[in-house]
């Protein structure tokens, strides 16, 4: 994977290269298609021809980079006059030429194809599996009688529908969460969760249909193209390489394109680079990478201003976006954590299936069976093995997780992300926007000698530092006048901080700053005419005050006296000693200062009507009076110190990555605490001890600042070691490229990694990761469509709330899975008995459907609703490989203790049953074959009636419908004993989760319909069933809830002992 | 290493070995025990619980006779083949039923007996076997007898029990509620 994501991230790099050295010497269009054709196809092989060239090429590829380019460039002198006249390019129709450069279109993966894995996942072969038995078991029984009941093959097709449907509804479920990102912030529709009858099937199926179509009909935005030497509009999907495009402010750029002429065209790039404000484009080439030359416009970029003339270089997949796509999609295999614990259960539930179901099938046969009946058997175990609604419940409980997660800001567009982020330990973090609020705030002032600070908090309502010096009166008409940036027309309403300002980072500061501090600005300044120089407010006063502003040492050197309480003294050593201990201190936390100076133009030499130049400068450039300092800082939200402290207390590590200045990163890193108070780096170590760097031990140091150059350097070795020994890490002045090298070496720690991200170039980061959050509001939609996750607020503390509902979603998994795997005992036993001891059968296996994707459905999703039983947020975060979705204790106690009680609780019905219309226990022993035989009419119970095959199907059914009703009696306690693992039910509540109740209701709804609305429908096998036969198994039930509640009260009286390492799950 | 450190690290092995082996078998042990006591404490109960059912039923009279409604017929001998009766003329023969009459155009005449296809009320009801020990089934028996010059001597019986409205005769499923359907081959 890593090889991959580096090619890939060369790629455009080699591109560009090649566009410099080839373009500019072309100037016949179609000379350069061959020649572009050339540089890319070192990659992308598209023409035969090239390919020649390449093989030839493959020797020498591993000579390095520059050698090969120079034997390539020979090589293809050569070739290129052979190709030139090979070229057959001119004859060649539209079409063909679309066909041969290849059109315009992203590929994706098709619908059909995700349709289709959901379709043989999981469970879903063993299944198909029962569903061809059952058809090839009626082949043999019709070759042998011809008027043998269709029994089989309606099982057959059951189970065949069961698949299709369950698939349908997880790939649905799967589109639906893909879906969300098209419609960003749209929620995901209440409707469909309480399914279950066959009307929201439909629907369901409506849906797929409808988003299927939805999805085909993407977008086709047109372009204006040169073509047969006229302009002409076509669909941008026909595009091919080598076509001249006209694009216009407001367009897209229909594909990759090379700039060969433009006027003041300016481009928005925050989908491709991240970087928000209108990138110039011209036709010059100014950058090695082409990411950051100007004469390249990128597919899916919009032009905001201005025309341009451009040729196509890339298009479709080989575009930058292009290959994001594909890149993503090839990366796409690595698991999530949730579908290994998913795989590794299905694997124990298949592997119990088919062992159980082969080793009877062996006692079948040897017990002299038919080999048909023995087949049927094996139907029958494998049915009553598999959890048919489990996988559909567990997409269902995911995605109602990720609905609460939306609400809490955190998008999931892929649904088993949900519980990635729960077992997260290294969260690889972000600094600007992310941990920060994004935009500069005044945090600091200086003057009067002394440094005041200023509220940084998302409003800055409480400015609290002392304003009556007259000192601040200057400093803040300075601050207020020389400053160019606007905020824009029509925001009256909104408040300060969030108005939209035109002008740069700190100017904006600035303006919001001078704005709360002494109120509309703009009038101030209408007020005060002219930028700089301006003439003053006061009428009295005719002289012209000048103000300037910068880098605090070049004010300073323009200055000669400092104010003071308002008074202007001369610029002595000594106030030049407290300028630089106060620029230091604020520079020292990573603050960005800057120097404010003004002055009064005398009035004989400048008067009224003085006209300035700026071009002659006929105005003092000198002997300024140095007013203050003001620092500015990214601050931190003010929600995140809490969620790095509660990531803390979680177990979870969390790293900041940045390419921001070290200083500046470890300012912020203290403050928002992911190096605490009172952990040092190295070389804090070394500064206190007067050490050199390499003396100190390593070990004492908590915390580590590493820089993008420092990383460089490393082997992965070094980098382990320090991401091991250290428990607080700042990486500095990062590329997005190193990113992916961080990922990689927290993943060798063993961690699941969560990676925030906003640009493209971090892309191959978060698809890395186990986890990619990208950026709602800045992030780049590249990013987006890597990232299984998008937090809306851009804020830290979302995926904090985001673990909790990971780690939430973990458990209450457990508890469904739990529930789920009881009743196959239930099921399973009745199979088991029914070939050893050869009683009536007790449980039909549609019946076994019914509980499956019947009764079962929503209880075992309302055990998603459970609230957590201790404080999920102060453990450690999940081991991977040793904490199990499905472990050990889980499935013994579910299949051998509450589902052994169960089992027994639904026999004691079926022998009542039996025993009440006469054949008592006894008498049904070894019946079956005499039972089952069409011929006899008058088999004899214990009471000497005799029952015709029909009178004892009859009775069969009602047995069916019985164990049934028994089962589902039990498993309302099952529900409610796994409402917890450890805890007490009444600690935990009986009535605080409502679903549980609507659960239970509708466990018992169904099975009222299905004995008394659908008894008298022949091929679901259900009876009208007299009412005392719901209450035989109420003991066995209430056995249940008293054995579990022991089991969890000896749990919490010997944490640790034997009995809580084999009995909690 | 000294001789005596060896000795020592040879005795902590041991040790360790014994403490391992002593808490495998011990859990091994207290794994067996508690499923000992576990399953049979769910015996206990299973057994507790049939026992209890068992104690509702009454030996002589049966709980619900809803499930027979009405009694059903059937042929005595047992046909070989799904009620299918064929007989070769040197066989002599006879069978049994209620109600019968000749359901396919044939030729052949149909007797029974007793000749008035009445049977007696002392058949009905069926108390069980218990308290009805001596209770003997009611047989009807048929008679056909095919005319020596019909070309197919083939015939289609049905049975039915007739003459009272509480009885069924006519479910769709069940072919042997209240009526039983047979066809009897004669051979030359």
């Amino acid at each position: 994977m890593l090889t991959q994501t580096r090619e890939v991230a060369a790629e455009p790099e080699e591109g560009g290269a090649g566009l410099k050295t080839h373009l500019p010497r072309a100037n016949v269009v179609p000379l350069l298609l061959f020649q572009k054709r050339e540089v890319y196809s070192v990659e992308l092989s598209g023409i035969k021809d090239i390919e020649k060239t390449d093989k030839e090429d493959g020797k020498e590829k591993s000579r390095g980079l520059k050698n090969k380019c120079l034997e390539r460039k020979k090589n293809h002198q050569k070739e290129e006059l052979k190709k030139e006249l090979d070229m057959d390019d001119h004859k060649l129709s539209k079409e063909e030429l679309e066909t041969k450069y290849g059109t315009n279109i992203i590929t994706e993966t098709p619908e059909i194809i995700k349709f289709l894995k959901q379709m043989v996942g999981g469970f879903s072969i063993l299944l198909w599996i029962g569903a061809i038995l059952c058809w090839i078991a009626y082949g043999i029984q019709y070759s042998h009688d011809q008027s043998s009941s269709l029994d089989n093959v309606y099982l057959g097709s059951v189970l065949a529908l069961v698949v299709i449907l369950t698939g349908v509804f997880a790939y649905y479920q799967e589109a639906k969460s893909t879906n969300i990102m098209s419609s960003f912030q749209k929620m995901i529709p209440q409707a469909s969760v309480y399914l279950g009858s066959v009307l929201a099937l439909v629907v369901i199926l409506t849906g797929v249909f409808a988003y299927y179509q939805e999805a085909k009909s993407t977008n086709i935005m047109s372009t204006l193209v040169i073509r047969d030497s006229e302009k002409k509009t076509i669909p941008a999907d026909q595009l091919v390489m080598g076509d001249i495009v006209e694009i216009k402010g407001g367009d897209q750029v229909p594909a990759d394109v090379r700039l060969l002429s433009t006027q003041g065209c300016k481009v928005d790039n925050s989908s491709v680079t991240g970087e928000s404000e209108p990138q110039a484009r011209s036709c010059e080439f100014t950058h090695e990478s082409p990411l950051e030359t100007k004469n390249i416009a990128f597919f899916s970029t919009t032009c905001l201003e201005g025309t341009a003339t451009a040729m196509v270089i890339n298009t479709g997949d080989r575009t930058i976006i292009g290959q994001i796509a594909s890149l993503a999609s090839r990366v796409e295999d690595s698991k999530t954590p949730i579908a290994i614990e998913i795989e590794h259960f299905v694997h124990i539930v298949a592997g119990v299936a088919v062992s159980i179901g082969i080793i009877f099938f062996i006692i079948a046969v040897s017990m002299k069976y038919h080999v048909l009946d023995s087949i049927i058997f094996l139907i029958g175990i494998i049915v009553a093995n598999v959890p048919e609604g489990l996988l559909a419940t567990v997409t269902v409980t995911l995605s109602l997780t990720a609905k609460r997660m939306a609400k809490k800001n955190c998008l999931v567009k892929n649904l088993e992300a949900v519980e990635t982020l729960g077992s997260t330990s290294i969260i690889c973090s972000d600094k600007t926007g992310t941990l920060t609020q994004n935009r500069m705030t005044v945090a600091h002032l200086w003057f009067d000698h002394q440094i005041f600070v200023a509220d940084t908090s998302e409003n800055h309502s409480n400015q609290v530092f002392d304003q009556s010096s007259a000192t601040w009166a200057s400093l803040s008409k300075i601050i207020t006048l020389c400053n160019r940036a606007e905020f824009r027309p029509g925001q009256e309403s909104i408040p300060i901080m969030k108005k939209i300002v035109v002008g740069d980072a700190s100017e904006t500061a600035l303006l919001k700053f001078s704005e709360v501090m002494l109120g509309n600005v703009m009038d101030i300044r209408k007020r005060n005419r002219k930028l700089s120089i301006h003439e003053t407010e006061d009428p009295d006063d005719k002289r012209f005050l000048m103000v300037m502003k910068g880098a605090p040492e070049r004010i300073l050197e323009k200055c000669s006296t400092i104010m003071v309480n308002g008074q202007e003294q001369p610029l002595d050593s000594s106030t030049a000693e407290a300028f630089h201990t106060a620029y230091m201190e604020l520079g020292g936390i990573g603050e960005r200062v800057l120097g404010f100076c003004h002055l009064y133009l005398p009035t004989d030499e400048f008067p009224e009507t003085y006209s300035f130049d700026v071009e002659t400068m006929n105005f003092p450039t000198s002997n300024f009076c140095f007013v203050g300092l003001l620092s500015m800082i990214d601050p931190p939200r003010s929600t995140v110190p809490d969620a790095v402290t509660k990531c803390r207390s979680a177990g979870i590590k969390v790293i900041m990555v940045t390419g921001d200045h070290p200083i500046t990163a470890k300012a912020i890193a203290k403050s928002v605490g992911i190096i605490s108070a009172n952990s040092e780096t190295v070389e804090d170590i070394a500064k206190r001890l007067n050490l050199p760097v390499e003396q100190v031990n390593k070990q004492d140091a908590k915390a580590a600042v590493v820089t993008g150059m420092e990383l460089k350097d490393m082997s992965p070795e070094q980098l382990d070691e320090i991401l091991a020994n250290h428990s607080e890490i700042v990486f500095a002045r990062t590329s997005p490229q190193q990113k992916l090298i961080i990922v990689e070496g927290c993943q060798r720690q063993d961690a699941v990694v969560a990676v925030t991200g906003d640009g493209v170039n971090d892309s191959p980061a978060l698809k890395k990761a186990d986890i990619g959050i990208a950026m709602g509001i800045a992030g780049s939609d590249a990013a987006r469509n890597a990232a299984d996750m998008v937090l809306l607020d851009d804020n830290f503390a979302s995926i904090v709330t985001g673990v909790e509902e990971g780690r939430l979603i973990f458990d209450n998994l457990k508890k469904t899975i739990a529930y789920t795997l009881t009743k196959n005992i239930a099921e399973l036993c009745p199979f088991l008995i029914y070939i050893i001891a050869g009683l009536p059968l007790p449980i039909g296996t549609i019946t076994i459907l019914f509980i499956d994707l019947g009764t079962d459905i929503i209880p075992s999703i309302a055990l998603a609703y459970e609230k957590a039983e201790s404080d999920i947020m102060n453990r450690k975060p999940r081991h991977k490989k040793k904490d199990r979705l499905v472990n050990a204790p889980l499935a013994l106690y579910s299949y051998l203790h509450i589902g052994l009680m169960q089992a027994l609780g639904a026999f004691i019905t079926y022998f009542t049953v039996y025993a009440q219309h006469g054949f008592l226990p006894s008498t049904i022993l070894n019946l079956r074959v005499e039972w089952e035989n069409d011929n006899v009419n008058d088999l004899e119970d214990s009471y000497g009636q005799e029952w015709t095959r029909y009178q004892r199907k009859y009775l069969e059914w009602t047995g069916y419908t019985a164990f049934f009703v028994s089962i589902m009696i039990q498993q309302i306690a099952d529900l409610i004993i796994r409402k917890t693992r450890r805890n007490s039910i009444f600690q935990q509540g009986l009535f605080r989760n409502k679903i549980i109740w609507v659960g239970i209701a509708s466990q018992i709804i169904i099975a009222l319909i299905l004995s008394y609305g659908l008894g008298s429908i022949q091929a679901l096998n259900f009876t009208m069933i007299r009412p005392q036969y719901w209450f035989v198994a109420v003991p066995h039930a209430v056995l249940i809830w008293v054995y579990d509640e022991v089991r969890k009260l000896f749990i919490r009286l010997f944490p640790g002992s034997w009995w809580d390492k084999n009995m909690y799950y | 290493m000294t001789k005596e450190d060896k000795k020592f690290f040879n005795q902590s092995l041991a040790e360790w070995k014994l403490f391992i082996y002593n808490r495998i078998t011990k859990s091994w042990g207290l794994i067996l025990l508690f499923q000992l006591v576990c399953y049979g404490f769910l015996a206990a109960f299973f057994s507790f619980t049939m026992w209890t059912m068992l104690q509702t039923l009454n030996d002589e009279v049966l709980k619900y006779h809803d499930q027979i409604p009405s009694p059903g017929l059937t042929v005595f001998p047992k046909p070989v083949l799904a009620l299918n009766f064929s007989f070769s003329l040197s066989d002599s023969e006879s069978c049994q039923g209620i109600d019968c009459i000749a359901k396919s155009a044939s030729t052949a005449v149909l007797s029974t007996y007793p000749p008035n296809e009445k049977i007696d009320l002392k058949y009905f009801p069926y108390y069980g076997k218990k308290l009805h020990g001596s209770y003997l089934q009611p047989l009807v028996a048929i008679q056909l007898s095919f005319g020596s010059d019909a070309d197919i001597k083939e015939a289609m019986v049905e049975c039915k029990i007739d003459g009272s409205p509480n009885l069924k005769t006519q479910n769709d499923h069940d072919k042997f509620l209240g009526r039983v359907t047979f066809k009897i081959t004669m051979h030359a």
